[in-house]
């Protein structure tokens, strides 16, 4: 197939609050293409997991409604999908693992049984036959005695288990698209690299197309094909890994980077300071007309409060929003 | 620890724990001013010293308390828990008479109580901004509030009185004289009124209880990912989340049995219910000490094994609690 699989576009997203109505995304677009690995990176509640459960057709409801936009999974508006044809695609051919491994899983059922649970619902498998399948799923994840584990507990798995357990579980019936919500930010730091290298091994068999939603530059660098950074419900910049973290165009990605400790080793005090973005996000209810970033941008200028800028092409399949790149393409 | 290693050390323990509460009723009753010996003469119309000081002796009143609780303890060990003044018949057979229409009723409301209870509470929070909710807070905040007597004579007086739909009183129908399957139907109508007079009151406490704690579980990690794998929303409710929500109720209706228990003797006097509670209510009007005491041991064996039915059912429902006695 030629083309993006899953192509987000103008996603607008609100939510109901005692402030009033607030819009969580706007106008987000992106895409990934089978095999490819797309990385969503920015701080907390800057959209990132908002995204994912919009295409997951989860936005919590009474109070969170998509109010624009198309989420196009091959070519099908799943914005427009019944809730019977989300439920056949969810868990099936878009799955999602999460943040918390040691509170996704159910602490009453066998790893096995919520394993085999997805397989029985979607591919229609016997008990039997779902029961070999979360066998083989827990192999592929590599957990050692899968046959005894099956019929483990959760509480019987230590975090980067259960992370395991997560994958083997969105992974059982094969989809198309997974989508991993920050899988690794609870974890040691020794267990992050194993769950990259099997998401990384996973991809390669498969051609899942991965949509990885980080806070973690050196995840995204070590794991992401493309990447997309969100500020305030916006995408604020786009391109190939390479050339966001080489030769980022907007201020708010320059932050970031900057934000990455260097490993240096020596006197604490000849070390270099850790460089920090000042201030929070804002607010999504404060936000006004203009670019979000503005108040904490070391570059802004009086325009900026004005309007939000468009994306700029700064590059090979490179983009970014900042007024900045209209001066200097004006200079 | 193993089922069985488990459950051994618990029966060793309710054994303990039933020669305390042995000592301690008889400790009571003891306490209480008053005697067999008085209630008899009273009826008499008055008696001389002597009758009395040998009415005594033959009650065996007349020894010390320490004696007196050791010879009551060496009988209960052996199984007997004496005889009733009153009956002039063993203890044992006028309660064992007695214990199956209190088990049924207290089973049956308690049955009704969680059931229901916990299906509105379930509803209530999957459908939080409907007119269930409402209703739940508000049968929940009456069933609460009203006193058990109380509420039985209205419901006793709207449905049996007012509609005459449902019997006022008794457990079968003698008249009808019915076996088999009629008399299990004709005890189930007759059922009806108590039980749910004893239900109400727990059904409130339940409906608030597996409400609160399904909410809360439904916004947990393991219910985001069950509505991710595709469930339906009937599947990640009743199956992912019920199950997590449930712990709760069973605590407290394990811990509330004995007052199960008690409300089911005010349930028993109100509906003539021939079970335990009328029994204990009519003993304690005659001072009939040893009926009392052995009604009072019976009901903590009750107790007891509703406790012990209530852990075996939590290890059951939760596979995280496998340790500890």
């Amino acid at each position: 197939m030629s083309g993006p699989l899953l192509e987000v576009e103008g996603l607008k997203v609100e939510f109901d609050t005692w402030d009033g109505r607030v819009r969580v995304l706007d106008g987000v677009s992106l895409s990934v293409s089978p095999g490819e690995t797309l990385g969503i990176v920015g701080e907390s509640g800057c959209g990132k997991s908002m995204t994912a459960l919009a295409v997951m057709g989860l936005v919590p409801k009474p109070a969170g409604h998509v109010t624009g936009g198309a989420i196009r999974y091959r070519g099908e508006d799943l914005v427009k999908a019944s809730d019977g044809r989300m439920r056949d695609l969810r868990g099936n051919r878009i799955a999602m693992i999460f943040q918390e491994p040691m509170t996704s899983l159910n602490p009453v059922f066998t790893v096995g049984d919520q394993i085999a649970e997805t397989a029985r619902l979607h591919l229609g498998l016997s008990p039997a036959e779902a029961r070999k399948r979360a066998v083989e799923m827990l192999r592929a994840v590599h957990i050692p005695e899968a046959e005894r584990r099956v019929a483990e507990y959760p509480h019987q798995f230590s975090g980067g288990m259960r992370q395991r357990v997560m994958i083997a579980m969105a992974l059982a019936c094969e989809p198309e698209v997974l989508i991993a919500d920050e899988p690794t930010t609870a974890l040691d730091v020794t267990v992050q690299a194993q769950i990259f290298d099997l998401l990384e091994e996973l991809r390669a068999a498969e051609g899942t197309a991965i949509v990885l939603i980080t806070h973690d530059m050196g995840a995204t660098a070590e794991m992401a094909d493309r990447v997309v950074v969100m500020y305030a419900g916006r995408k604020v910049e786009e391109g190939p890994v390479d050339a966001i973290l080489g030769n980022p165009a907007h201020p708010y990605t320059q932050g970031l980077l900057a934000c990455r400790p260097n490993l240096q080793l020596g006197h604490a005090a000849a070390r270099p300071q850790l460089h920090e973005i000042p201030g929070v996000v804002p607010p999504l209810h404060l936000l006004g007309r203009g670019c979000a970033f503005a108040d904490r941008c070391p570059r802004a200028m009086p325009r900026c409060g004005e309007a939000f800028p468009p994306a700029y092409d700064v590059g090979e399949s490179h983009a970014a929003a900042c007024w900045l790149l209209e001066e200097a393409r004006a200079a | 620890m193993g089922f069985a290693a488990w459950l051994a050390r618990r029966i060793a323990y309710a054994a303990g724990l039933l020669a305390a509460v042995a000592i301690l009723n008889f400790s009571l009753m003891h306490l209480a001013p008053g005697d067999i010996v008085q209630t008899i003469v009273g009826e008499m119309g008055g008696a001389s010293e002597e009758t009395i000081a040998q009415l005594r002796k033959s009650y065996g009143l007349d020894r010390s308390f320490p004696e007196q609780l050791g010879i009551y303890l060496g009988r209960v060990a052996t199984g007997d828990l004496g005889t009733s003044a009153y009956y002039n018949q063993p203890v044992l057979n006028l309660i064992l008479d007695r214990v199956p229409a209190t088990v049924l009723l207290v089973v049956a409301a308690l049955g009704l109580a969680i059931t229901l209870g916990t299906f509105l509470g379930v509803m209530a929070a999957r459908f939080p901004a409907s007119w269930l909710g409402a209703v739940v807070t508000i049968v929940a905040l009456f069933g609460f509030s009203a006193p058990v007597f109380w509420s039985g004579l209205m419901l006793l007086l709207l449905f049996a009185s007012v509609f005459e739909l449902l019997p006022a009183s008794g457990m079968y129908d003698v008249a009808q004289g019915a076996t088999g399957i009629a008399y299990a139907l004709d005890v189930a109508y007759h059922l009806v009124l108590p039980a749910g007079t004893l239900a109400l009151i727990y059904l409130a406490l339940y409906s608030r209880l597996s409400r609160a704690s399904m909410l809360e579980v439904l916004g947990s990690d393991y219910v985001r990912t069950a509505r991710a794998k595709g469930l339906s929303e009937n599947k990640v409710v009743f199956k992912h989340a019920l199950r997590n929500a449930i712990l709760p109720v069973v605590t407290v209706a394990g811990l509330q049995l004995s007052a199960m228990l008690a409300g089911a003797v005010l349930v028993e006097t109100v509906f003539t219910w021939p079970g335990m509670g009328q029994l204990a209510f009519e003993s304690i009007l005659r001072r009939d000490n040893q009926l009392i005491l052995g009604i009072l041991l019976l009901s903590a064996v009750l107790v007891i094994v509703g406790n012990l039915l209530t852990d075996a059912a939590y290890r059951f429902i939760d596979p995280r609690i496998k340790t500890g006695g």
